[in-house]
């Protein structure tokens, strides 16, 4: 009896995405440690209050996505998908470089100073992302617009809105305030960890602790049924994509801190395809359904593992994009239902014949 | 008679881990003759099928057809072969239209393209002989659900088939259609055919079926011919058990007292098919709904519970005017509803009994009041156990439940919020006697606690058995109201059909 409710437990761990998800991180991880003995090695430095290492620089530089990611998340719990968030990056960041700087001509020189106070800097660039957010949501779930093609519009036009606040200009800041969300540290580490956490909390806190993820992922599997059972669909719709807009921003004022400027063109690139890519990784379904919020920051890690994986293991700089997508691929066809079963059984196969169990 | 044997299927045994799922069953098909396949969910009926179709392979017992023996591996071979199956859901391609729907995979060439005409021409051709006259080139999904079943069952007889296997081919029709189909069924029957049919409804058997093989619990109970068996005697054989207890269903009187729980007073849809329908439901009284698919009831059970807005007309709970604009709305009110789509607009599939249970109860206490776990599970563990939800585990996905299971969670989703008013449209449809009978129950029992249920079915023999009132709809309008249990089913069928239009069921 007893053995019998343990297999049945580690056939349920092995069964999660989750789990592949990890394993799949420890391999490439074991990969790196075997390239460079040191990788695992982390140091303090005085000077910044900080620790440095490849593993700490792997959780800081997954932040940008890790944190759309968790926004993804919901929405594809919905059985939807927002692909306007890296654009979105790059309008937070030109609005906030904007505002520090105002205008190229009147104060030529980047310095440590800023024509507005931090706050409202910050506070604009939500708010604005918060408010494209509420644009996608609105198309989705009043005028019920395909996902995709929702969220197409603003994808495009993003990038064309960071232009037209910046007037198409580069701009750089030294403002020492701003700097320090992407370069600050606390409880020595990097403020983009330290705010990583936060974001993860608050989503967990929010969907798990209250009945709203319960609700996003009944909307998801069937929004007519969760209306007749009273669930307020279309309400719950907007929400997921205001709160996807908003961790954009927050992502984006990360990115511009981390390269100090802005960057129209180039900020929050592809961001959507990673953060899709995570949270399927971490066992989402494009179709709605179930989310795991911890699968989904393995997903992220992972995604940025392979990165420092391929810089170490020396990849030329244009083979970098090939050599990703084929450890993606191996780990997507890893956790596949087809191949999974397979190992199943191959395991399950091997086990009865060491326990000279063939006639089962 | 001296009919042709065409199918014998002789000791067939399969298992399941855990389960016989099959043992020792024998059938056999005559060339043209309807022979129903019965049994409770579970009972293998599905299984036998799958075995002769080649989705499951046998551990015993040999197939002949057509004078040889054959053990097909896959239902495309099983179908060259010439056994088509329909199943009950409708597996066909909405978006396309009717013809390329009877020619996927198919088409007609003509110089290494597709020749569009002759398919066409084909196809009606094909519809014609069935008496559809539609025209082919449309989109399968602008036709109703009747067509759509015909058009498969063309597709399946067009590819050859000595044997057709219909799965529950009449679950989603309404009477009328349901006579479509049996004269299309007729007409295969005459060019010697043979057709297996599987169904819960009794009736329908009767009045089409040759013969009836009935299995339970994977095991053969016997063949009998038609007309020689009577319903009672099918009923206790199927789940072997006696059934004086379910068709003696004791409803209670409505307490001369009760006052009126709901009343709706000339709603209808602004624009829509329906209008002005007026009707009330007392404390503890049950309201059936009869009438055609089509005829207003689920608009306007969908009315009162606000899934679709009242756009005149106004609706009162106890005496006071009530606004119903949303679910949630009348949920507030203490409205529960189970809609006639189950799939659609009833389960969450993809969600644990557990969350479906919880789920209304939940969406009432609001975002930041969340059930603890252990409240969870009690309240889903209460119902499973209350309404026997055969399940084996509270964390098992709805959607892999069967449908009279479905049914039930959705039920007990509604009864965990404890309702004034339970609207159920065409809650045991689909679903086998046993549930059937159990959900019956249910509904009187509730009744008899003071909830006041409005009850849409089909089936009239199950709402005069159960209705103390019966409401009949006609043409989106309320036709006239009788009293329950007096009534007779060629009664209330001189109603729906009003003048000029021909009866259903004779």
């Amino acid at each position: 009896m007893m053995r019998k409710r343990m297999k049945l437990d580690t056939e349920r761990i092995t069964k999660s995405k989750l789990f592949w998800a990890i394993v799949a991180e420890l391999l490439i991880l074991l990969v790196c440690l075997i390239i460079r003995p040191d990788f695992f090695s982390i140091s303090y430095q005085p000077s910044s209050g900080m620790l440095y290492g490849s593993l700490i620089d792997i959780l800081n530089r997954s932040s940008e996505i890790t944190i759309i990611a968790m926004g993804m998340m919901l929405v594809i719990a919905t059985a939807g998908t927002d692909l306007s968030v890296g654009s979105l990056v790059a309008v937070s960041g030109a609005l906030a470089l904007r505002l520090m700087r105002w205008d190229l001509d009147l104060y030529p020189t980047p310095g440590d100073w800023s024509i507005t106070p931090l706050y409202l800097v910050i506070a604009a660039s939500l708010g604005a992302c918060l408010l494209m957010g509420s644009f996608n949501g609105l198309l989705v779930s009043r005028w019920n617009m395909q996902p995709i093609i929702a969220t197409l519009i603003l994808m495009v036009a993003g990038r064309g809105i960071a232009q037209v606040i910046t007037g198409g200009k580069q701009m750089t800041t030294m403002f020492s305030p701003f700097k320090f969300i992407a370069h600050g540290s606390f409880l020595y580490l990097p403020m983009p960890v330290i705010i990583t956490a936060a974001v993860i909390l608050v989503i967990y806190l929010s969907t798990r602790r209250t009945a709203f993820g319960l609700f996003i992922e009944s909307v998801g599997v069937n929004r007519s049924a969760s209306r007749v059972s009273g669930l307020n669909a279309r309400r719950i719709i907007m929400t997921v994509y205001m709160i996807s807009g908003f961790l954009a921003g927050i992502s984006g004022l990360i990115y511009s801190s981390r390269i100090i400027s802005n960057d129209s063109n180039n900020a929050g690139q592809g961001y959507e395809m990673d953060a899709i890519l995570a949270v399927v990784i971490g066992g989402g379904n494009m179709a709605g359904g179930k989310f795991n919020i911890a699968g989904t920051v393995m997903g992220s890690l992972i995604i940025r593992t392979i990165i420092t994986f391929v810089y170490y293991f020396g990849v030329a700089a244009e083979a970098i994009m090939v050599f990703k997508a084929m450890i993606i691929a191996v780990v997507i066809i890893l956790q596949s239902e087809p191949i999974r079963r397979m190992l199943e059984k191959r395991s399950r196969m091997r086990r009865s014949i060491q326990g000279g169990a063939l006639h089962e | 008679m001296t009919e042709s044997v065409i199918l014998s299927m002789q000791g067939m045994e399969i298992s399941f881990p855990g389960v016989k799922a099959l043992d020792r069953v024998d059938f056999t098909l005559r060339s043209g003759e309807v022979h129903a396949l019965l049994g409770e969910n579970g009972a293998g009926k599905s299984t036998l099928i799958k075995c002769l179709t080649g989705v499951h392979r046998m551990d015993a017992g040999r197939i002949m057809f057509d004078g040889s023996e054959i053990s097909p591996s896959s239902p495309q071979e099983a179908m060259k072969m010439g056994i088509s199956t329909v199943y009950q859901e409708i597996n066909l391609c909405p978006n396309l239209t009717v013809a390329e729907n009877i020619f996927i995979g198919r088409q007609p060439m003509k110089r290494s393209q597709i020749d569009w005409k002759e398919m066409n021409r084909r196809a009606s051709e094909l519809m014609e002989r069935f008496n559809i006259h539609i025209d082919v080139t449309r989109p399968l999904d602008i036709f109703s659900t009747a067509v759509q079943q015909i058009v498969s069952i063309a597709r399946a007889v067009d590819i050859q088939a000595k044997v057709l296997i219909l799965d529950e081919p009449t679950s989603s029709l309404d009477e009328n259609e349901v006579d479509r189909l049996f004269r299309v069924m007729e007409g295969l029957k005459k060019e010697g055919l043979g057709i297996i049919f599987i169904t819960h409804f009794l009736d329908q058997v009767f009045r089409i079926a040759d013969r009836i093989t009935v299995l339970r619990n994977g095991q053969l109970v016997g063949t009998f011919e038609a007309g020689g068996i009577t319903k009672l005697d099918l009923v206790t054989r199927m789940i072997g058990k006696d059934m004086d207890a379910i068709y003696n269903l004791k409803r209670p009187d409505v307490a001369k007292d009760a006052g009126k729980m709901l009343e709706a007073d000339r709603i209808g849809i602004t624009g829509g098919t329906v209008g002005d329908i007026s009707l009330h439901v007392k404390e503890g009284e049950l309201l059936g709904f009869a009438g055609l698919l089509g005829s207003g009831r689920t608009e306007t059970a969908q009315m009162l519970f606000g899934v679709t807005r009242a756009g005149k007309g106004s609706i009162r709970k106890q005496g006071k005017t009530i606004r119903v604009r949303h679910p949630i709305d009348a949920i507030g009110q203490k409205i529960a509803f189970c809609p006639e789509d189950r799939k659609r607009d009833g389960i969450i599939g993809d969600l644990s009994v557990r969350e479906n249970i919880m789920l209304v109860t939940q969406g009432r206490r609001g975002l930041f009041r969340p059930m603890s776990r252990q409240e969870q599970v009690q309240l889903a563990e209460k119902y499973v156990k209350l309404l026997g939800i055969m399940t084996p585990d509270i964390e098992k996905k709805v959607g892999e439940l069967s449908g009279g299971n479905q049914q039930k969670v959705i039920l007990a989703r509604w009864m965990a919020t404890d309702p004034d008013v339970l609207i159920l449209d065409e809650p045991t449809r689909g679903i086998d006697v046993g549930a059937k009978a159990e959900i019956q129950r249910l509904m009187i029992e509730l009744c008899g606690k003071g909830v006041s249920v409005l009850f849409i079915s089909s089936e009239l023999d199950e709402i005069i058995r159960c209705a103390n009132r019966i409401l009949i709809m006609r043409d989106g309008e309320k036709a006239a109201e009788v009293p329950g249990g007096s009534t007779t089913q060629h009664e209330i069928l001189s109603i729906i059909a009003g003048e000029g239009v021909q009866g259903g069921v004779a």
